[in-house]
């Protein structure tokens, strides 16, 4: 059984775990600074095996030293964006201890692939995968997964029709600016345009970029974590059965979409190596360009924060 | 909440994997009715046996009685004769039509709210059948052969591009036969259209194989034909019906007008729910591909003209 290390048992980290027992994809070992919280938490969610039909090995503490030789490590550590704080506010809040968690990572899970949830998680991505030297296709942040599977929802709902069959990707910047290829929203397989009106799916394209901002001014002090969650459980479960599924993750880039240096979300193959394979998709003269908006304003935030 | 049924008549290869595919998804019970009585009741016995390892608890029976079927809101017609050497078109069409006609003759009476989920070939032609004779308003009869047509598709398309399987959706309209309607370009992966990701001649030779597909597995069993993929594909639909699911998938359904086609079952994309047929989907398709559907179309009509030479429904 493949090992999952997860720093961090707040909601993110907890459901993460809860997601990948009843997946029975990997053990679990959830590590957080304040003890209680990782045993209870991993208790809890052992408890509810037997009724839920899982026998997955789910532990916690609060000794880092349990991520070792873990095959996945999760980073679900630091604080959520407080209502009406920046993003540059709260990477500057978070990246302190980020540097912190990869030293542990690098030392004591050198093979493992990384999936980063700490946000803002395009940025944090890209200092992680700097402090850990590691393979940058080993380096993954959930970004437009969770936007996408957002966005699959919302058509799903809008037109009656089962989720399961709704696709769509959302890549670039996990901000507002974020890109939707359009031509990729579709229902087995037919384009939404074709069933919904334009200015609905307009209406949806906007509601999941304002998502986040929406649950966290909903829920003040908390942000969402049931759909992250599910994302950091579909990376899991591709890495650990080598699926090679498609998935938009943030990953740091080098020339791929024209750009360099910094970590946007991407339409890549998962499998036991991480992201495999950057898949370039057909965009638009509008998507090109959001793109590459959406990129620049990223590179400002990123140059403001490190000055 | 009554418990659901499903009721799946013919218990062969296909009907009897349908029944099982559809016992491990816990979503209804389960009759199966053969004219071959001690076969049925031994495999329902069987497929019970495996329940405790298999986790699944529903009722599951094998009878000769068709009167069973009584209240089921699915019906599966899987009977029928496969076509065998020395036998031609014709000669199959007339005992498989007797067959499916005295089906749904039953049906009719015993299961007059069910949706009727046609599974014996000619497929798209059983369907006219099973629809003249239950009387049933057209969302509630439904023949399957585009989900199976498709998920070849999506398997070879898979396969050609080492990607993962459920990332994969597909098209395949038409009737079920070698005029079937691939659709690359509405075929995707996560979204992308494989006209993106492969080039043409990949393509056509996916096209090629899915068109083959059933032809394919024959000739490796020689004596048989596919049911593993046949019978998913009916579990899916009874799914798609019995958790109101609304499937967006192709099926073989009546068609009034739409793609400009007149009192025809043909497969074209529905949207499947508690009511069968809930919507039927009208594509923007290009020249090509229509001339291709209408050529399907033909081949449809000329077996039901055959059919008209000596059917009747009662």
């Amino acid at each position: 059984m493949k090992r999952v290390g997860i720093i961090g048992s707040g909601n993110v980290g907890a459901n993460s775990a809860f997601f990948i027992a009843e997946n029975r994809t990997a053990s679990v070992t959830l590590v957080d600074v304040k003890e209680g919280l990782s045993v209870g938490k991993a208790l809890d969610i052992s408890e509810a095996g037997p009724i839920r039909r899982y026998d997955t090995d789910i532990r916690g503490g609060s000794d880092v030293n349990g991520i070792r030789n873990c095959d996945i490590v999760v980073i679900a550590a630091g604080r959520v964006r407080a209502p009406d704080q920046s993003r540059d506010d709260l990477y500057r809040d978070n990246s302190r201890l980020m540097i912190q968690v990869c030293e542990d990572v690098k030392r004591l899970a050198p093979g493992s692939v990384v999936i980063n949830v700490a946000e803002p998680v395009d940025m944090i991505t890209l200092l992680a995968q700097k402090c850990l030297g590691f393979d940058r296709m080993r380096v993954l942040g959930v970004g437009g997964l969770l936007s996408s599977t957002r966005l699959r929802y919302l058509v799903s709902n809008s037109l009656g029709v089962s989720p399961r069959d709704v696709t769509g990707m959302v890549i670039g910047p996990h901000r507002p600016s974020m890109v939707f290829l359009r031509d990729t929203i579709r229902v087995s397989g037919i384009p939404a345009v074709k069933l919904l009106p334009a200015e609905k799916l307009d209406s949806i394209v906007d509601e999941v970029r304002k998502a986040g901002d929406a649950i966290l001014q909903m829920a003040q002090r908390s942000t969402s974590y049931y759909a992250p969650s599910a994302a950091v459980a579909a990376l899991v479960e591709a890495i650990v059965r080598d699926t090679k599924a498609m998935m938009p993750v943030s990953v740091r880039l080098q020339g791929e979409y024209g750009l360099d240096g910094i970590a946007v979300s991407v339409p890549a193959q998962i499998g036991e190596k991480g992201a495999e394979k950057i898949i370039s998709v057909k965009m638009s003269r509008e998507e090109q360009k959001a793109f590459v908006d959406a990129a620049n304003d990223l590179r400002d935030s990123l140059s403001r924060v490190t000055s | 909440m009554p418990r659901r049924k499903v009721s799946i008549i013919g218990a062969g290869n296909v009907g009897a994997t349908a029944a099982y595919y559809v016992a491990e998804k816990v979503i209804a019970d389960i009759v199966m009715v053969d004219v071959v009585e001690g076969m049925t009741q031994a495999k329902a016995l069987d497929f019970l046996h495996a329940g405790p390892m298999r986790r699944y608890d529903v009722s599951i029976r094998g009878t000769g009685d068709f009167s069973e079927i009584t209240e089921s809101d699915v019906v599966v017609i899987t009977a029928g004769l496969p076509r065998k050497t020395g036998m031609d078109r014709m000669d199959l069409l007339k005992v498989n039509a007797e067959i499916v006609k005295s089906a749904s003759k039953k049906i009719a009476q015993h299961a007059p709210n069910s949706t009727v989920i046609v599974v014996s070939n000619p497929l798209d032609v059983m369907c006219h059948v099973a629809f003249r004779t239950t009387g049933f308003a057209v969302h509630r009869v439904v023949g399957m052969a585009g989900i199976l047509d498709s998920t070849r598709f999506r398997y070879f398309a898979a396969r050609e591009l080492g990607c993962a399987l459920t990332d994969v959706h597909a098209m395949v309209l038409g009737g079920h036969g070698d005029q079937m309607v691939p659709l690359p370009r509405f075929t995707t992966v996560a979204g992308i259209p494989i006209t993106e990701l492969l080039d043409k001649s990949a393509i056509d030779r996916m096209v090629d194989r899915t068109r083959k597909g059933g032809a394919e597995i024959v000739e490796y069993l020689k004596t048989g034909s596919a049911y593993y993929a046949p019978a998913a594909s009916v579990a899916e639909m009874v799914e798609a019906i019995i958790t109101d699911r609304k499937t967006l998938a192709p099926c073989a359904c009546y068609l009034r007008g739409e793609y400009g086609i007149e009192d025809l079952f043909i497969g074209v994309p529905v949207l499947l729910g508690r009511n069968g047929i809930e919507r039927i989907i009208e594509l923007d398709l290009e020249k090509e591909e229509l001339d291709q559907l209408k050529e399907s179309a033909n081949a449809v009509r000329k077996g039901v003209e055959d059919l008209d030479t000596f059917f009747s429904v009662r």
